[in-house]
C-alpha cells in the first residue's frame, strides 16, 4: 500500500537526514561533541528513534574520531531506539547477517556505556575469495558504518586483507554512477589508509567527486566527512596523504612513480 | 595458473569470428570495388577495415597457435586483402602523395608482419621517417605509438623514445581509474597493444602502467560487460593477455560466448542485430568486433603457450 506508507517513509527519511545533519555538524566542529544530547529519551518521537536506529554506530563518529568514547545521552537514545524498534526485516539470509553486523557495531559501542553490555561477533561473512570482489564490496558498502576508529573484528580484518578489492568496488560504483555505494566504499578505503596500509586509490579526488556530483544528502555527507577525517589520519592533506599522487603535485618527477 | 576453460572459450570465440570474417570476404563483402577510385584525402579511408583484417590474421600467422583450418583461413584472408590493395601499390600511392599521413604505414605494418613486402613503399617510408614532419602530425598519443610500432615491425631504422611516447598517453598519466570513459577505454587498450606489439613484447609495457592496468582492468571489464559494449570488452580481453598473468578470469569470455551468433558474428554492442536485413550493413557494423575477437583468442592462447613453455 504505497499510498499509506509514503508519508510515513518520508517522515522517517526526514528524521534520518536531520539526525545525520546534527552529527555531521558536530563532526565538522572537530570537538568530541554529543549532537543528540538535547533530545529527550523518554518522549523521543518514533521517527527520531527510527533515525537513531538507522544511523547506529555513526552517531558516535564525532566522538570516536576525536579520540573520545561514546557519550551517555546519545547512548541512552540509541539503547531506547533498539529497545523500541526491531531490527529491520532482511530479504535474505545474507542481508540478515549484514544487519547483525550493523547491530554488533552499535552494541559494541553501547557496551562502553552504562546502556549496553558485551556483544558477541555474529557469524563471519564470506570473503571475496568465495563471492568475488563485486559482491563482497557491495556488502562492505552496506557495512560502511563499521569503518570507525575503535571498532575491530572479522569485518575489519577482511578490509585490511582486501584493500584492493575495496578500491575496485569504489571505482566500479563511480563508473556505474552509484555514488551512494561509492561514498560508503571510499570510507573503507580511507579506513585502510588510516590503518597504515598502502593506499590503492586516492581518496581525496573521490570525496570531491561525490561531494560535487552526489545526492547532497546529510547522510552521504556524514559518510564522506568520516572518510575525510579517516584519511587525514593517514597523514595527507585532503585525504591524499601517502597516495600515489599527492594533490597539487601530480607532475612530480621526484616521487619515483614515473620511472619505467 | 591458466584456466583451461578460459582457453577453450578464447579458442572457440576467435575461431568462429575468423570463420565469419572468412565467409564474408569469400562472398565479396567489404571489398574495395576494383573500378572505384579511393578518395586519397579521406582520413577514415576505405581500406581501413582491410588493414584491421590484416592485423588479426597476421597475428594468427605470427603466433602459430591456431589449428590448420584457421591458419589457412587467415592466409586466404591476408592474400585477399593484399590483392585488393594491389600488392601494396595502393598504400604506396597514398603514402607518396600524402606523405605525412600515417595510415599507409600502419596498414602496411600488418602485411609486413606476415611477409607481404613492397620494396618501393619501404624505401619511401624509410626516407619519410627521417623527416621531422612525419613526427609532427597532431595525432592521438596512442596512435603515435601505433606508428612507432609499425616502423618497428616493418624494420625501419627508427629509434623512437618509447618512454616519452608512453608517458604522453592517457594510460601513461595513470589518471583516476574512475575517470575512464568509452573513448579513453580504447585509448588504454591501444596503448597496451602497441607498446607490447600485441602481446609479443610483454616487457614493453612500463612497470607502473602494468601495475595500474592490473589493478583496474577487472573493474573496467565488469562495467563494460554490464552495459554490453562487446567490442570494448573484447579489446580489454586482448589487453589482459598482452602482459603477465591474465587478471579478469572468465567473466568477459563467458559474456562474449553468450552473445556470439552461431555463424560467428559477435555483436559490437547490446543493440539488436538485424540478421535478416542487409548483409553488407551487418558486416560493416560488426567486422571490427570480429577482428578484435580473433585477436583476443589468438593472443590469449599465445600467452598461455609462452607461459607453459617458460615453466
Amino acid at each position: 500500500m504505497p499510498f499509506a506508507e509514503t508519508p510515513l517513509r518520508d517522515e522517517y527519511a526526514a528524521a534520518v537526514e536531520r539526525v545525520a545533519r546534527l552529527t555531521l555538524d558536530a563532526l565538522r566542529d572537530g570537538a568530541p561533541a554529543a549532537p543528540l544530547a538535547q533530545e529527550p529519551v523518554a518522549t523521543a518521537p518514533r521517527p527520531l528513534l527510527a533515525a537513531v536506529r538507522v544511523l547506529g554506530a555513526d552517531l558516535f563518529a564525532p566522538r570516536l574520531l576525536a579520540g573520545a568514547g561514546p557519550d551517555g545521552p546519545t547512548a541512552a537514545l540509541l539503547a531506547e531506539a533498539r529497545r523500541v524498534l526491531p531490527a529491520p526485516l532482511a530479504p535474505s539470509a545474507e542481508a540478515a547477517r549484514v544487519v547483525e553486523w550493523q547491530d554488533w557495531a552499535a552494541g559494541q559501542l553501547l557496551a562502553r556505556t552504562p546502556y549496553g553490555s558485551a556483544v558477541p561477533w555474529p557469524p563471519v561473512l564470506p570473503g571475496p575469495e568465495e563471492v568475488g570482489w563485486r559482491a563482497w564490496s557491495v556488502r562492505m558498502a552496506q557495512l560502511s558504518g563499521l569503518a570507525l576508529p575503535g571498532l575491530d573484528g572479522p569485518v575489519h580484518e577482511g578490509a585490511r586483507a582486501h584493500a584492493l578489492e575495496l578500491a575496485r568496488g569504489t571505482v566500479r560504483s563511480l563508473l556505474r554512477h552509484d555514488l551512494t555505494t561509492a561514498a560508503r566504499l571510499v570510507r573503507w578505503v580511507a579506513w585502510t589508509g588510516a590503518e597504515g596500509l598502502a593506499p590503492r586509490l586516492e581518496v581525496g579526488p573521490v570525496l570531491e567527486r561525490i561531494r560535487l556530483a552526489g545526492d547532497g544528502s546529510a547522510r552521504t555527507g556524514l559518510g564522506l566527512a568520516v572518510a575525510r577525517r579517516l584519511s587525514e589520519r593517514s597523514g595527507g592533506p585532503g585525504g591524499s596523504g601517502g597516495d600515489r599522487r599527492p594533490e597539487g603535485d601530480g607532475r612530480s618527477e621526484g616521487d619515483g612513480r614515473r620511472a619505467a | 595458473m591458466i584456466d583451461t576453460q578460459v582457453l577453450a572459450s578464447a579458442q572457440r570465440l576467435g575461431s568462429r569470428a575468423l570463420s565469419w570474417l572468412h565467409a564474408a570476404h569469400r562472398d565479396g563483402l567489404g571489398r574495395i570495388p576494383d573500378n572505384t577510385l579511393i578518395d586519397f584525402g579521406d582520413a577514415d579511408n576505405a581500406y581501413k577495415p582491410l588493414g584491421e583484417v590484416a592485423l588479426a590474421t597476421s597475428l594468427v600467422l605470427r603466433d602459430g597457435v591456431s589449428g590448420p583450418a584457421d591458419s589457412r583461413a587467415a592466409r586466404e584472408l591476408l592474400d585477399g586483402c593484399w590483392a585488393q590493395l594491389r600488392e601494396g601499390d595502393l598504400l604506396y600511392e597514398r603514402q607518396l602523395h600524402h606523405f605525412t599521413m600515417t595510415d599507409p604505414l600502419e596498414t602496411y605494418g600488418h602485411f609486413a608482419r606476415a611477409g607481404y613486402r613492397h620494396p618501393p613503399l619501404e624505401e619511401l617510408l624509410d626516407s619519410l621517417s627521417r623527416l621531422r614532419a612525419s613526427d609532427a602530425e597532431e595525432i592521438r598519443a596512442n596512435r603515435r605509438l601505433g606508428v612507432a610500432n609499425a616502423r618497428r615491425v616493418v624494420g625501419l631504422d627508427h629509434r623512437p623514445d618509447w618512454e616519452a611516447l608512453a608517458r604522453g598517453t592517457w594510460l601513461g598519466a595513470r589518471p583516476e581509474p574512475w575517470a575512464v570513459n568509452w573513448m579513453t577505454g580504447y585509448d588504454i587498450t591501444h596503448t597496451v597493444f602497441h607498446l607490447t606489439d600485441w602481446g609479443a613484447r610483454p616487457e614493453g609495457l612500463p612497470g607502473p602502467m602494468r601495475d595500474y592496468v592490473r589493478d583496474w582492468l577487472p573493474v573496467w571489464l565488469d562495467v563494460w560487460v554490464e552495459v554490453g559494449q562487446w567490442d570494448l570488452v573484447a579489446e580489454l580481453l586482448v589487453v589482459d593477455a598482452c602482459f603477465g598473468e591474465p587478471t579478469t578470469g572468465r567473466q568477459g569470455w563467458d559474456a562474449l560466448a553468450a552473445v556470439q551468433h552461431e555463424d560467428g558474428l559477435l555483436p559490437r554492442d547490446s543493440d539488436p542485430v538485424d540478421v535478416d536485413g542487409d548483409r553488407e550493413r551487418v558486416f560493416l557494423d560488426h567486422q571490427h568486433t570480429a577482428v578484435v575477437a580473433v585477436v583476443a583468442g589468438d593472443v590469449t592462447l599465445a600467452r598461455a603457450l609462452r607461459a607453459t613453455a617458460g615453466e
